[in-house]
């Protein structure tokens, strides 16, 4: 039987592995791959870190976007050392969703996420409106220094798993349990004294920090951002990430962004058909194993202990 | 005759409720509603169905704001003050319906209750293991709450809000869908929580035969308006609550 600190010692040492293997491979495409699938894994992480509060905030998208922009405004446009601009992303992408969540997070259920959405088609446009950042073109030229050039892949990968393991650490505290009573019934923190407003506030800041960190390190490992990468669909591709992998365990966005982004090297070559076909997949998910990849795996795990016996 | 007349001993004025009016849009759910509440008292709140005892309980505990009038928790004015404030005052309300968190293990419920107060996590477990025996939950610390029994679960609403160390209790219905014995049970708790712990409680509830054994004093709503107040002989001989109740006869 799988416990849990020896699922959590699994997962670093998945984590080791990526790490030399990005440090390792000498392919540049298999490193960049790898850097993709952890960057969409802490992209659907961050989607289910809040919605342990109830909500589906699509606005992840948009922080994302922030600490792209935040660190290549800062890194091409005025310069900056890579490191300072690396902090920046994240801190920059928290302050501003501490901004929107404290506005926003009074609404619920589809008034948020309805909210949320237009948040970030509005940052989106702004992008594209703002000549001095390279309006619909973005931004080019943010390259990691000369000295970790070659590393740049392993020390992304390090720190995107980093990040998972601190959202998991999270989840697994004093806050986590919060988290989960405001979504479970949030009359009861409220009766006690607890400040739900600040809790779902802060559930927000924390996601948007992680997400702002993978934005930094996802325009340095592109060299090159653009509005369009931003949109409200990176939301929805995280989405799915989770409910395939599973939503019930801090590993199914995790395998669920490793699985669909090498299917979506594949489904790549098929153009129009590739929506289409992450749809068919989230709604085939969605009703035939609604707990994901891992409820699958934990099914099959209590049928073979059931036979066993 | 004012509350204070009335009132069994003379213990401090721990919550007063002056002239409150709460309105729904054009529906008058409350008016002119005035009372105290003393230290050390166990204070029963009653009325027919829709007589506005839920809406008492969301102005008291600060889940809606007044439309009027002027409500002081331990001294301090807090009309208009949000449920956050107030609770951390020390008045702590449990919930009619939806009153636990369902797919939470008990022990998580009964933690969600410690968090206000500073604290290490070897002192909360210590209160969730005083608060789990006092209301009878020991042996299902691990259990999902939404899977309790029925009596089990009132408990745990009621486990929830001590382990928030209140010093007034407001329990809306505690005894709806209790047995027999699980009553007698919960009617002794309430009176360990006032002898020993030094609670005062605010009671809404239907069981009148409960009311009549728990309570040292009496409030019947009626209509959004008080009717009587007294001890609990008096208000159950009143013409008028009899009335409020029953409706005119012959």
């Amino acid at each position: 039987m799988l416990n849990r600190s020896s699922g959590v010692w699994i997962c670093v040492a998945l984590a080791i592995g990526a790490v030399l293997f990005a440090l390792l491979a000498t392919n540049p495409y298999y490193t960049s791959l790898v850097v993709w699938i952890l960057t969409n894994a802490v992209l659907a992480s961050a989607l289910r870190f809040v919605l342990q509060i109830g909500e589906l905030n699509i606005a992840t998208a948009a922080f994302f976007g922030i600490g792209a922009y935040t660190a290549a405004i800062t890194a091409v446009l005025f310069g900056w050392p890579f490191w300072l601009t690396l902090v920046l992303a994240p801190l920059v992408a928290a302050t501003l969703s501490a901004l929107f969540g404290w506005v926003t997070l009074r609404a619920k259920g589809p008034y948020f996420l309805l909210i949320s959405f237009a948040v970030t088609e509005v940052i989106r446009l702004i992008y594209t409106q703002t000549n001095a950042i390279g309006g619909n073109s973005g931004l080019v030229g943010m390259f990691p220094p000369m000295a970790i050039d070659a590393y740049y892949p392993a020390l992304a990968v390090a720190l995107l798993a980093a990040t998972l393991f601190a959202l998991y650490g999270v989840e697994r505290s004093d806050l986590g349990r919060m988290f989960m009573a405001i979504k479970n019934n949030d009359a009861i923190p409220r009766s006690v004294g607890l400040n739900v407003v600040f809790l779902k506030v802060l559930c927000v800041v924390i996601a948007a920090a992680a997400v702002g960190l993978a934005g930094g390190l996802h325009a340095y490992a592109n060299n090159v951002i653009a509005p369009a990468d931003f949109t409200y669909f990176v939301a929805i591709l995280a989405l799915a990430y989770v409910k395939i992998g599973g939503e019930g365990h801090p590993f199914g966005p995790v395998l669920g962004a490793a699985v669909l982004t090498l299917v979506g090297q594949w489904v790549a070559g098929i153009s129009a058909w590739e929506n289409i076909f992450y749809g068919a997949v989230i709604v085939a998910t969605v009703l035939a194993f609604p707990g994901g990849l891992v409820g699958l795996a934990t099914r099959a795990r209590s049928l073979v202990i059931r036979s066993g016996q | 005759m004012s509350a204070a007349a009335s009132a069994p001993t003379g213990g401090e004025v721990l919550l007063r409720a002056e002239r409150l009016e709460r309105r729904f849009g054009g529906l008058t759910a409350i008016s002119d509603f005035s009372f105290e509440l003393r230290e050390g008292e166990i204070l029963g709140l009653i009325g027919p169905n829709g007589a506005g005892k839920s809406t008492t309980f969301n102005l008291i505990s600060g889940f809606i704001r007044p439309s009027s009038g002027r409500l002081v928790v331990m001294g301090r004015d807090v009309t208009g003050a949000s449920a956050m404030t107030i609770s951390r005052l020390g008045l702590v309300r449990t919930f009619q319906h939806n009153s636990l968190l369902s797919e939470m293990s008990v022990i998580d419920n009964i933690l969600i209750g410690t968090y206000h107060h500073r604290s290490g996590h070897e002192r909360r477990m210590e209160k969730v293991r005083e608060v789990a025996g006092m209301t009878g939950l020991t042996d299902h610390l691990k259990a999902i709450a939404g899977n309790l029994p029925h009596g089990l679960q009132r408990m745990l609403s009621i486990a929830i809000a001590l382990a928030a160390e209140p010093r007034i209790l407001c329990l809306d219905e505690p005894l709806t869908g209790l047995q027999g014995a699980e009553v007698g049970a919960a009617l002794d708790l309430f009176e360990a929580l006032r002898t020993t712990h030094g609670l005062t409680i605010l009671l809404v509830e239907h069981n009148m035969r409960a009311v009549m054994r728990a309570c040292d004093r009496v409030i019947v709503l009626n209509y959004g308006r008080l009717l009587a107040e007294g001890s609990p002989e008096a208000v159950s001989r009143d013409e008028a609550v009899i009335e409020a109740y029953l409706g005119r006869g012959r």
